[in-house]
């Protein structure tokens, strides 16, 4: 008898310390769709004229969106890296038609004396398809002598959408680019909201040979205001905000700056104003604050989709 | 790990008893509950009917009312304040619902045939189980005594309510002899959706509960037992009319083990003390409502283990009660939202992101005999309370950079003074206490009420609340006449209530907009009752209550749920083995509503109810057979506190049968 009630009490028990539905695992909910990239690794050296060039990039790919470039030239003869030297950089497509475009990106490479690399970056307006392909430019000088060089590389699809981008014309009729650089793997959370605004310079002058930089102008706008509104565009979720979001302003480094916060996971929407320095609206469109529960949620002119 | 740990103490424990050898001398020495101060509400029934539910049988207290969102698990308000400022414990042990809408309050995980009563304790005099504002609720667990001869007894409860077509059968079993007690009951109930006053069916108001409890009690010495107790509680497709989604599925399994010394002499009288171990799961159902365009799953879990230890003193006119109260509880509520296209990837929020609470107090309770007819009542309590959030960035959203941890301290005091002058009697008294904030209150994220259809979130830093209480009572008892008043005044400082945010927009889809939780300066609440009882003939008795409450904000705004001008009135005959009784309750309009919590005016009702029964025996077994009509008149009605003004349920002609051996 008394051992039939343990034994009922000991089978209850070992019935219901399972729980019937298990419970979410927190942090593999957050790395499902995130692809996160910290290494620099190699993405493409060519040799040329006795040296060897050799670009990385993070996971050792170019994607469409940002890239920040860290090149680095050895002069096989001595296998000793050129230290301080003036290198461009000009990427270059080739598309239907064999037109030719680039993307904002830093020309002129800045050079980073402690680990002895050259820093750039390179925003892929497009991947790389059938149509379009993409080439580096790169020009150095070695003993006196001006070296250009030129080599191709694969541009991928970024499936991390926190690092989407967007291109556009803005009331000024002039062209912008927006890219994500930052946060990579968001959480709910504050998150640090990072992205370069750059814009396209129309040729002043006609075009010398090619490629002539000066056909492929691109910048950083300077003290431009980026105003954020984050919404979850889901007819579920009703175009749902989020409080306390800082809209971005440039820093010292010339990227934007602000902050983003994500009440949960799931597909949300970045929508922007952009502003110019005055003030004036270059791009956007306010999003009215109504919760439209069952409707696409209503977008900005400009925005970027994110997902995580 | 800890779940772990406790289950080989249980086993430990049970397997000890097991071999524990049989000692033969003994004294009789009855192993009862020696209640010192409680008021004790005795017998799980009402007076109107003898097969009730414990929503049922607590609805016949004065001082508690209920929030309504079906016809299962109402939400009982001690003293007009809701359920984060009472609390409420089964034979001590505190256990917390898993549901962020209040779907599951700790009295729908026992039955009435596994109780023996219910103690209800008002303001800072129910401080003895923990930190509290409004008092206590402590659900007793049926224990039978020790016998010198072996005894079986038990009785067979089963009937037929035929609004909702409820079934149900109870049952419950106990043997006993001079050195092992065991117990055990189950129960099973079935209903269908009800019908209102108009013969509406209110769709989503069907539930099935299955309940069991098994009591192990082994006297270890003359004076002493121990107690191993468990309660399994299920509940399955319960609907609930006033919210946009039912529950699915919800499991408790409550265990404890329990030692009790008694003492012949001396100081010390009594030490009773108890580890405890509970865990539920509750996982609602918005599938089974077509108007859903978006599915949320909200799966809930709450866990707790902790420890009461108790010990009375007696010496001469003075006795005490000193109980240590521990308890840890981790509670974790998950949102997952699944857009229209399926294959699109699902949204993912913590309602309750793994809050871990962590209590620890003494609580003392005095009792001075003055003389013969004064007594002084006093004590207090001291507990610190701390809480955890492990994923505090959901916090953070709407309060960037609260701590992740936070300690309080819960200090508490209360005094009182009962005189008794021929036949009246007098009592007045008065208490101080903080409480913490619920675990929703503190780090609820996004828990949507449809109340007043808010999302409500939690603000980890809001401060104790803290409550002034005055209480009075007076009375007057002859032969055939009685009459008790009672008052009691709250000021309390810190209310804590939902404002409307400005920023932050709404994330379920039928809310309207977004709540936090913040203090609001002091709001105030007084209760009243009037109870009175007429012995007009030797078998017809007359007794009737009415009660009032008044609840205000630091700008004389009514509070929320708070119980209009209240009335009932029974009238009881016997006649040999028959019994007829017959009542009427109501509520009086309610005028002081509040549109800012999402109120409206409710109109008074009025109910009139009619039971008979007739007590026999069939062969050896002692039978009472019960019939009776609810709402006989099929009044069409809701309540000041049925959640989104459901109606009641309309005329219910109650059948039951119960046998006893």
């Amino acid at each position: 008898m008394k051992f039939l009630n343990f034994f009922a009490i000991a089978t209850l028990f070992a019935f219901t310390i399972s729980c019937t539905v298990d419970k979410t695992d927190f942090e593999a909910e957050l790395n499902q769709d995130v692809t996160e990239y910290f290494e620099f690794e190699e993405a493409v050296s060519f040799n040329t004229n006795g040296y060897r060039i050799s670009v990385e990039a993070l996971n050792g790919t170019f994607f469409k969106g940002y890239n920040e470039i860290r090149l680095k030239i050895v002069n096989t003869q001595n296998n000793q890296l050129v230290s301080n030297s003036e290198i461009t950089f000009l990427p270059i497509m080739t598309g239907l038609q064999d037109q030719t475009t680039s993307c904002p990106h830093r020309y002129n490479l800045i050079y980073n004396a402690e680990e002895n690399y050259y820093s750039g970056y390179v925003v892929f307006t497009d991947e790389s398809s059938s149509v379009n392909s993409w080439d580096v430019y790169i020009g150095f000088m070695s003993e006196g002598e001006q070296i250009f060089i030129n080599q191709s590389v694969t541009v991928e699809t970024q499936t991390n959408k926190n690092l989407n981008m967007t291109a556009f014309t803005g009331n000024d009729g002039e062209t912008y680019f927006i890219a994500l650089i930052a946060p990579q793997k968001p959480s709910v959370a504050e998150n640090e909201l990072v992205a370069g605004i750059y814009k396209y310079h129309q040729p002043t002058t006609p075009s010398g040979t090619f490629p002539d930089p000066s056909q492929f102008l691109y910048s950083e706008v300077n003290n431009y205001t980026l105003l954020l509104d984050p919404r979850m565009p889901e007819p579920s979720m009703g175009n749902h905000s989020s409080p306390n979001n800082v809209d971005l302003t440039q820093q010292l480094d010339g990227l934007y700056y602000g902050v983003v916060n994500y009440t949960m996971t799931g597909k949300w929407t970045l929508n922007f104003i952009l502003l110019d320095k005055n003030g004036q609206i270059i791009k956007g469109t306010e999003v009215p604050t109504d919760f439209t529960p069952g409707l696409e949620g209503a977008k900005s002119e400009l925005y970027i989709d994110i997902l995580f | 790990m800890n779940r772990l740990t406790l289950l080989l103490l249980f086993t430990g424990v049970v397997g000890w008893t097991q071999n524990t050898p049989i000692q033969n001398d003994s004294t009789e020495v009855a192993l009862d509950e020696v209640v010192l101060i409680a008021k004790t509400k005795k017998k799980i029934e009402t007076e109107m009917k003898m097969a009730v539910s414990v929503d049922e049988f607590l609805a016949s207290s004065d001082n508690i009312s209920f929030i309504k969102r079906g016809a299962y698990a109402w939400e009982p308000l001690l003293n007009n304040m809701s359920t984060e400022r009472s609390i409420i414990t089964i034979d001590g042990m505190h256990v917390f619902g898993a549901c962020t809408d209040k779907m599951d309050p700790i009295t729908s995980y026992v039955e009435s045939n596994n109780l023996a009563s219910i103690e209800i304790k008002s303001g800072q005099e129910g401080g003895m189980q923990g930190s509290t504002v409004a008092g206590s609720i402590n659900l007793k667990r049926k224990n039978t005594s020790f016998t010198n001869y072996k005894d079986w007894k038990g009785a067979y409860q089963s009937g037929f309510e035929f609004n909702n077509k409820q079934f149900f059968n109870l049952g419950n079993i106990s043997y006993s002899s001079e050195k092992f007690v065991t117990e055990g009951s189950f129960s099973y109930r079935k209903a269908e959706n009800y019908s209102d006053g108009n013969n509406d069916k209110v769709n989503h108001s069907q539930f099935r509960k299955f309940n069991s409890s098994l009591g192990l009690t082994y006297k270890t010495s003359d004076l002493s037992s121990l107690r191993v107790d468990a309660i399994f509680d299920q509940a399955n497709d319960v609907g609930y009319p006033a919210l946009p989604m039912d529950l699915w599925l919800s499991r408790a399994l409550i265990t404890s083990v329990a030692y009790k010394q008694l003492f012949e002499e001396g100081l010390v009288r009594v030490w009773d003390s108890k580890i405890y171990f509970n865990t539920i799961e509750h996982y609602m159902d918005d599938t089974t409502r077509p108007e859903n365009l978006v599915h949320m799953d909200m799966p809930g879990w709450s866990t707790t283990y902790g420890l009461v230890s108790k010990i009375n003193l007696k010496k001469d006119n003075y006795s005490s009660e000193i109980q240590l109260n521990a308890y840890n509880n981790l509670s974790i509520a998950e949102m997952r939202m699944y857009p229209q296209d399926r294959s699109e990837r699902t949204m993912f929020a913590y309602s309750w992101p793994w809050v871990t609470t962590r209590y620890a107090g003494v609580s003392i309770n005095n009792s001075f005999e003055v003389t013969e007819k004064t007594q002084l009542n006093f004590g207090g309590s001291l507990g610190l309370n701390y809480n955890h959030s492990k994923y505090v960035d959901f916090n953070w959203i709407f309060h960037p950079g609260v701590p992740q941890e936070k300690t309080r301290f819960l200090p508490s005091l209360y005094a009182g003074y009962t005189i008794d002058v021929n036949k009246f009697n007098f009592s007045v008294g008065s208490g101080y206490g903080h409480r913490a904030p619920s675990v929703s209150e503190g780090y609820g994220y996004y828990i949507y009420n449809s109340f007043d259809r808010y999302d409500y979130i939690g603000n980890p830093d809001l401060k104790n609340e803290i409550s002034y209480e005055i209480n009075a009572s007076a009375g007057f008892k002859n032969e055939k006449i009685s009459f008790q008043v009672k008052a009691n005044y709250f000021h309390i400082q810190n209310y804590i209530i939902g404002r409307i945010l400005s920023m932050g927009s709404p994330m379920n889809y039928q809310s309207v907009g977004v709540k936090g939780y913040t203090s609001l300066d002091y709001a105030t609440l007084f209760n009243f009752s009037l109870n009175a009882k007429y012995d007009i003939l030797e078998h017809l008795h007359w007794n009737g209550t009415l009660t009032y409450a008044r609840g205000k904000d630091n700008k004389e705004g009514n509070l929320p749920f708070i119980r209009p001008l209240s009335y009932q009135t029974l009238l009881q005959y016997h006649y040999k083995d028959f019994g007829f009784q017959t009542s009427v309750n109501g509520d009086f309009e309610q005028i002081d509503y509040s549109p800012e919590y999402g109120e409206d005016k409710t109109p008074s009702y009025t109910v009139w109810n009619l039971s008979a029964d007739y007590t026999f025996y069939l062969e050896n077994f002692s039978t009472t057979f019960q019939v009776g009509a609810e709402n006989l008149l099929n009044e069409y009605y809701s309540t000041y506190a049925d959640w989104g003004n459901i109606p009641r349920m309309g005329r219910n002609i109650f059948t039951s049968i119960k046998f006893n051996f």
